[in-house]
């Protein structure tokens, strides 16, 4: 096993990598930075969780390293690639190819099925594969309720899905924004279980939590306060390399 | 049909919105029959007014140009050869008669069969038929009150008498209630009284009507051929403003279709802007989803113009039935309008709802900003 000290010294190990990464807006009240000065490395396989208070710049980096959005100043790669290189079109394609999303809120289509909405995600990256998507609802225990509207899931049972859908285009990143916030304890744990063995896989993971707990089951920590990354200390060892 | 593909998205999307779906496909229905209804009644009002305007009866008088002269003996052969096989015509002969209680009245000699041809709005108690026509006399209402007995008319020219059959009144509202008509050879036999007017009713527009004048006048020159200015003109004013209408009522109801389904889908797209979100997080494209949005519109747009044909294919039928007594059957040439008008509402319609999607911003809303 390799040390993540050792690993962040090596770029070419990096599949997240911000240098003085800056996100600024411009809104009536002039322009406001949600993010500042921005610099640090995920390797392939880890799993960090991204902490900190309502405003501190969470969803701006979760926005930059999502391919939702990109940086004012700085340069963000994703999977070696400089983002801010894309145009709006190549960075569509490009998130659909990097990052599986899961969600808080789940975010499933309501009228497609669960097998559907997993599909949704192939149809927009290349083509369909019923087997596949059936194949990835098994793999968070779904298989049986494949056919189910998501009105017909408990909310444990849909993020499953969620989850289903975000690995289903093999992306080298899973981004999960507050994956627990909106579970009980029960499906809280069963979540943070796949999660665990999706880590140990070798997907790399980044999370945004409030949730200490879930915070503890990463490998790392990055801490932001008022659009600064403060401290992310090592809390152990990589893993596993999918790379 | 792929399990999944954006018509497959698409319907589901339409059924899973039912209600908002139906309410934005009753708008454009409304307006797919109001167009159709108008349109097959425009394509086929200019027939039926003219068809209406008939029924007052001459819109061109001919009068010899010299009255010491009158008419060319073989005039009403002329008019019909020269104003088409779909004219009327009708020659008539006057003179003024004294009845037995000895008041003087107006006797026109005509052809009974072309005048009710020519003048279909004349109301008789009954025409003039068969063997007892030769002898038949039909008696304007005011006239009727001249004479001694309605049924034995009797009546002086010039120290000649003539007994004639009355057959019924007429009635016009015009100087023909002051008149007593008979037949033609009949008034010629009796008073020596040759036509001295043909009315003649050409079906069709303004110029028509101002072509044949000059086509009649071109064959018989001795003769004055003029409209009926008041008929002629009333015409093509009438059906000028009644398609300026239509058309107003078109536009109107198009603009207010418009608004509704502009609503419709805003509320549509604001309602649905996390399942856009998602697809933009998924990696849908900005176009793709402009493109599906756009294409549920569309769908919508083309299920009205289906349904809104029918409707207003069978709104016209009633229409013209009702306001015409004659059937104005579905035209399919109208459809292409139609549907040029359903879609250009709908786009026009979507342009805010595609706005709204430019300017997504998947993440704020996935985080449920």
């Amino acid at each position: 096993m390799e040390n993540l000290t050792d690993l962040e010294t090596r770029p070419d190990c990096a599949v997240i990598a911000l240098n003085g990464v800056t996100r600024e807006y411009s809104g009536r009240a002039g322009v406001v930075r949600a993010l500042e000065d921005a610099s640090f490395s995920i390797v392939a396989g880890e799993w960090v969780a991204i902490t900190g208070p309502s405003g501190s710049g969470k969803s701006t980096l979760v926005n930059l390293i999502g391919c939702l959005d990109r940086p004012t100043r700085g340069e963000l790669f994703i999977d070696g690639v400089n983002t801010a290189s894309l145009s709006p079109t190549e960075l569509d394609r490009f998130r659909a190819d990097k990052v599986g999303f899961i969600f808080q809120q789940f975010h499933l289509i309501p009228y497609l099925s669960a097998l559907e909405n997993v599909m949704l995600a192939q149809y927009f990256h290349s083509m369909t594969d019923e087997k596949e998507a059936r194949a990835a609802l098994e793999r968070v225990g779904l298989g049986h309720r494949a056919e189910h509207l998501p009105s017909e899931l408990s909310g444990g049972e849909q993020q499953r899905v969620c989850i289903a859908r975000a690995l289903i285009n093999h992306p080298p990143i899973l981004l999960a924004d507050e994956p627990t916030g909106n579970l009980d304890a029960a499906n809280q744990k069963i979540v943070a279980e796949l999660l665990q063995n999706l880590h140990a896989q070798g997907h790399t993971i980044v999370m945004v939590t409030h949730d200490p707990e879930m915070a503890a089951l990463a490998q790392r920590r990055i801490a932001l306060s008022h659009g600064k990354v403060f401290c992310h200390p090592v809390s152990g060892p990589v893993v596993s390399l999918r790379k | 049909m792929s399990r999944m593909s954006m018509s497959a998205i698409l319907f589901r999307s339409l059924i899973h919105r039912r209600a908002r779906c139906l309410s934005a496909l009753i708008a454009l229905t409304v307006s797919a029959a109001v167009a159709t209804a108008l349109l097959t009644l425009y394509a086929d009002l200019d027939s039926k007014l003219h068809r209406e305007f008939r029924s007052f009866g001459a819109n061109i008088v001919i009068t010899a140009a010299d009255t010491s002269k009158g008419l060319p003996a073989d005039a009403l052969t002329q008019v019909h050869a020269a104003a088409g096989a779909d004219a009327q015509a009708a020659e008539f002969a006057y003179a003024v008669a004294t009845t037995d209680r000895g008041t003087p009245v107006v006797v026109a000699g005509t052809d009974f069969d072309a005048v009710k041809k020519l003048n279909s709005s004349w109301q008789a108690d009954a025409w003039p038929a068969g063997s007892e026509a030769a002898n038949a006399a039909l008696l304007g209402q005011r006239a009727a009150q001249f004479v001694a007995d309605e049924h034995n008319v009797q009546l002086t020219f010039s120290g000649h008498p003539i007994t004639l059959h009355g057959v019924g009144r007429l009635h016009t509202g015009g100087d023909e209630d002051s008149r007593i008509y008979l037949p033609l050879a009949a008034l010629t036999a009796w008073t020596g009284a040759a036509p001295s007017v043909i009315e003649v009713q050409v079906p069709g527009d303004a110029r028509k009507i101002e072509a044949t004048i000059a086509r009649l006048q071109q064959v018989m020159p001795s003769t004055k051929v003029e409209p009926v200015r008041q008929l002629v003109e009333g015409e093509s004013r009438i059906v000028d403003k009644t398609h300026a209408l239509m058309y107003g009522a078109v536009l109107l109801i198009a603009l207010t279709v418009a608004v509704s389904v502009l609503a419709t889908l805003s509320a549509s797209v604001l309602e649905r802007r996390r399942d856009f979100a998602l697809m933009k997080a998924l990696g849908g494209s900005q176009t793709t989803l402009m493109l599906l949005f756009l294409l549920e519109a569309l769908t919508l747009a083309l299920g009205g113009v289906v349904a809104g044909y029918v409707l207003g294919s069978a709104a016209a039928l009633a229409i013209s039935q009702l306001n015409f007594h004659t059937a104005t059957l579905p035209r399919l040439g109208v459809l292409p309008l139609v549907l040029l008008l359903n879609l250009v509402i709908a786009t026009l319609a979507s342009f805010f709802p595609v706005r709204v999607l430019r300017g997504l911003e998947p993440a704020a809303l996935l985080k449920g900003e």
